[in-house]
């Protein structure tokens, strides 16, 4: 009696356990196809998203639940337990171009190449439909050793895009320019121009009159502020080159050399302490009237806006181009910064393919532009500045594409192991520490782009 | 001599021992065999099958990785300015202050709250009040101008200095660390036997004579497990850096645990985190090394 009642114990703990294991598991729906879970990684999309959600539950009757996981690297990690548990959200707003791919390599996301078609895909921006397809190229580098992506086969679509956008976007203060007597109308016409601002805005305030862009992540210098500068200044072959094994055009040449020379010029003018502040921070800093340039992306503008700043009371432009430079007619190109993934795990496809589908409706697309004030990756047609608002739409004038567009979605010209966030600190000690000059800064780079290379 | 269980009276044990085995074995043995065989292998943490190296992480972290030895080189030598910095500060605060509040006793509730404040508060909350006390505009800068210091204030923040930077971060560390050590010297001094520093007055000794040849040494043990405590912070904490510099500005404050870390969650996607386990079991067996140490000089001066 004594042992049968001891058992009857341990079961019921065991029981217990289990229910407790189950309830835990909140990540997948619920399997009937009535109620979605969506995870994203971006705190400004979550109420556009929640809006979304009750549209689409009075057209289809189908519940989807939206939770952020901020910041990047919380929610890779909680993706990545989720996934060894079973436990992965129905659809996953992803990174485009990089992590749908790993996703979909490791099987976590699912193949969308049957069910997203050509009239299907003729809904995106020009060139950012394919971004989640799996090319022969794509296919091949996941081949190589330390790929990121291993798993992938030709032919594969692991993500849809959902919104698009670039870097290499200045964001100024038109009330402190007009304080420091620069007219705040148009964007200045060159590299040179806009330093003539900021020392402008600087000899009116030193201390609230710099440029911001959030060095604590020091690669934020490097790829949305020299980036779009080098390519302008000396072209798309000269740029790649900056990066290969031609020592010759690579880092440590006189290329090299022209382009730091240049971006030093931003040395006397950050915002002080810019180098201990966040990506957030520094939009923070910016809207709070602490800097009177912030650099970032089209995904900026609702980052100020969240911290109080007035859109109107923003100038917003690409980072000019140098009058030295050889793209006079310098573009951004616009890319897909994030994209749409459904879990391989989901008991519920067919309702995650119609979110897929609803959400990148042209109507939707812009109802979640204005909501989110993030661009979309529909292209919304002779409607945008309807459905984007002025502020987006007006940003739309910075984009292009071709030889004059640099697009901060394409790596495939540096070593596979070249890790912006190094290379950031190499740049971060010559602007703004002043450890280093302009040349010891490229004899550095060089010797980090060599080791990037000699190590694949 | 123990008795031994039997029948139903050993199945009962056993039932109630079981989950503490049971959770053991899941918390504790699975995942740092998992952790050492993944220190082996090369994985992103999606993919289903990891690659295996054999020593190819330890080596690589060691000197074989060009993109990777110098980075580590850098971290451990900061790392190491640290492991010294914290345990000799902490002490030299911690062991002072926490004389004065055994004497001074009226002093006692206002020492307790400054000192103990720390450890109540939550750790992210701390490193962002540091953080903003230390920006350009921070409260630090802004009471030594008022003091007349202002050439030691830092316009650049006491974060974004590289000069100043990791010396800022240790003395958080420290500051973080007192009460604890305050802590553990004042039951040490409480628990010291009146007899033998009153028979140190008796022979003539002044008080510095006593706290230097009497109270020191009896509290030896102390500042033995107070250094160990705060070399295994020093060695493996990498929040502190993490929340309030990213290892910033320009890599000055990136230490071992903190590369770990990005090696862990922060590499892009590439497959690092054997290489991040391999980190992780290093400074596991830096650590056990420092231990045998401590005990083994503990054990001489005992």
């Amino acid at each position: 009696m004594g042992t049968k009642r001891c058992g009857g114990r341990v079961l019921a703990v065991v029981a217990a356990l289990a229910m407790v294991t189950t309830a835990c598991g909140g990540g997948g729906g619920s399997g009937d196809g009535t109620t979605l879970s969506m995870w994203t990684f971006k705190q400004t999309h979550v109420k556009a998203l929640e809006a979304a959600a009750a549209k689409f539950k009075a057209q289809t009757g189908i519940t989807v639940n939206v939770t952020a996981y901020t910041p990047d690297d919380t929610f890779t990690s909680k993706v990545q337990s989720a996934a060894a548990s079973h436990d992965v959200a129905d659809v996953l707003e992803v990174h485009a171009a990089g992590e749908d791919r790993v996703l979909g390599g490791a099987g976590i996301t699912s193949d969308l190449a049957a069910d997203v078609n050509d009239q299907y895909k003729s809904r995106f921006l020009k060139g950012t439909a394919d971004t989640g397809l799996i090319t022969e190229q794509v296919y091949q580098d996941s081949l190589k050793p330390k790929a990121t992506d291993p798993g992938v086969h030709t032919g594969q679509l692991l993500s849809i895009p959902f919104t698009a956008g670039t870097f290499g976007v200045v964001y100024a203060n038109k009330d402190k320019l007009t304080a420091a007597g620069v007219d705040a109308s148009k964007a200045p016409a060159s590299w040179q121009e806009l330093i003539s601002w900021l020392k402008a805005t600087h000899d009116k305030d030193a201390q609230n009159g710099g440029i911001t862009i959030g060095l604590k992540s020091s690669s934020t210098g490097l790829d949305w502020a020299l980036e779009p500068l080098a390519f302008a200044l000396l072209g798309p072959q000269d740029f790649h080159a900056l990066y290969g094994t031609d020592k010759a055009k690579a880092w440590g040449s006189p290329n090299g050399q022209r382009v730091l020379e240049q971006y030093n010029q931003l040395t006397p003018y950050w915002t002080p302490g810019t180098q201990t502040l966040g990506i957030d921070d520094a939009d923070r800093a910016f809207a709070q009237g602490k800097a009177a340039f912030d650099i970032g992306g089209t995904f900026t503008i609702s980052a100020i806006q969240q911290n109080g700043l007035n859109p109107d009371k923003i100038l917003a432009f690409p980072i000019p181009v140098p009058e030295a430079g050889v793209v006079k007619d310098f573009k951004l190109a616009p890319f897909a910064l994030t994209g749409l993934a459904v879990s391989a795990q989901t008991p519920n496809r067919d309702a995650a393919l119609k979110w897929l589908d609803f959400l990148t409706q042209p109507a939707q697309a812009g109802a979640f532009a204005q909501a989110a004030l993030d661009l979309p990756g529909t292209d919304l047609g002779a409607d945008a500045e309807k459905l984007v608002g002025p502020y987006l739409s007006s940003m739309e004038a910075a984009f292009g594409t071709g030889d004059s567009a640099w697009n901060p979605g394409d790596s495939t010209f540096k070593g596979p192991s070249w890790d912006i966030q190094a290379a950031g600190d190499i740049l971060v000690k010559m602007t703004p520490l002043k450890e280093l000059d302009p040349a010891a800064t490229n004899q550095q780079l060089a010797v980090y782009n060599t080791s990037v290379h000699s190590g694949n | 001599m123990a008795r031994r269980l039997r029948g139903r009276e050993a199945l009962t044990g056993y039932v109630f021992v079981l989950p503490a085995v049971a959770l053991f074995a899941i918390m504790g043995l699975y995942t740092v065999g998992y952790g050492l065989a993944l220190s082996f292998a090369q994985w992103n943490g999606f993919t289903p099958t990891w690659t295996w190296v054999g020593l190819g992480n330890y080596l690589d972290l060691i000197y074989r990785d060009p993109t990777i030895a110098p980075i580590v080189h850098g971290a451990a030598l900061r790392t190491l300015v640290v492991m010294i910095a914290v345990p000799l500060l902490t002490v030299l605060v911690g062991f002072p202050l926490a004389v004065a509040l055994n004497h001074i006793t009226w002093l006692r509730s206002a020492y307790r709250t400054v000192f103990f404040l720390p450890q109540v508060t939550a750790g992210i909350a701390l490193f962002y009040a540091w953080t903003y006390a230390l920006q350009p505009d921070g409260s630090l800068n802004f009471i030594l101008r008022h003091l007349g210091l202002g050439t030691i204030a830092q316009p650049q923040g006491w974060l974004g200095n590289p000069a100043t930077a990791l010396p800022t971060l240790i003395v958080v560390m420290v500051f973080s660390a007192v009460p604890v050590a305050m802590l553990l010297y004042l039951s040490g001094l409480q628990t010291l036997d009146a007899a033998v520093i009153d028979a140190a007055r008796v022979d003539g000794a002044g008080g510095l004579r006593t706290m230097a040849s009497i109270i020191w040494p009896l509290l030896l043990p102390i500042t033995g497990a107070v250094t160990m405590l705060n070399l295994r912070n020093a060695l493996q904490d990498f929040q502190t850096f993490l929340l309030m510099t990213n290892g910033g500005p320009g890599g000055h404050t990136l230490v071992l645990g903190l590369e770990s870390y990005n090696l862990a969650f922060f590499s892009g996607f590439k497959p690092t985190l054997g290489l991040s386990s391999a980190l992780g079991w290093i400074l596991f067996l830096i650590a056990l090394v420092l231990a045998f140490v401590n005990l083994r000089v503990l054990r001489s001066r005992a």
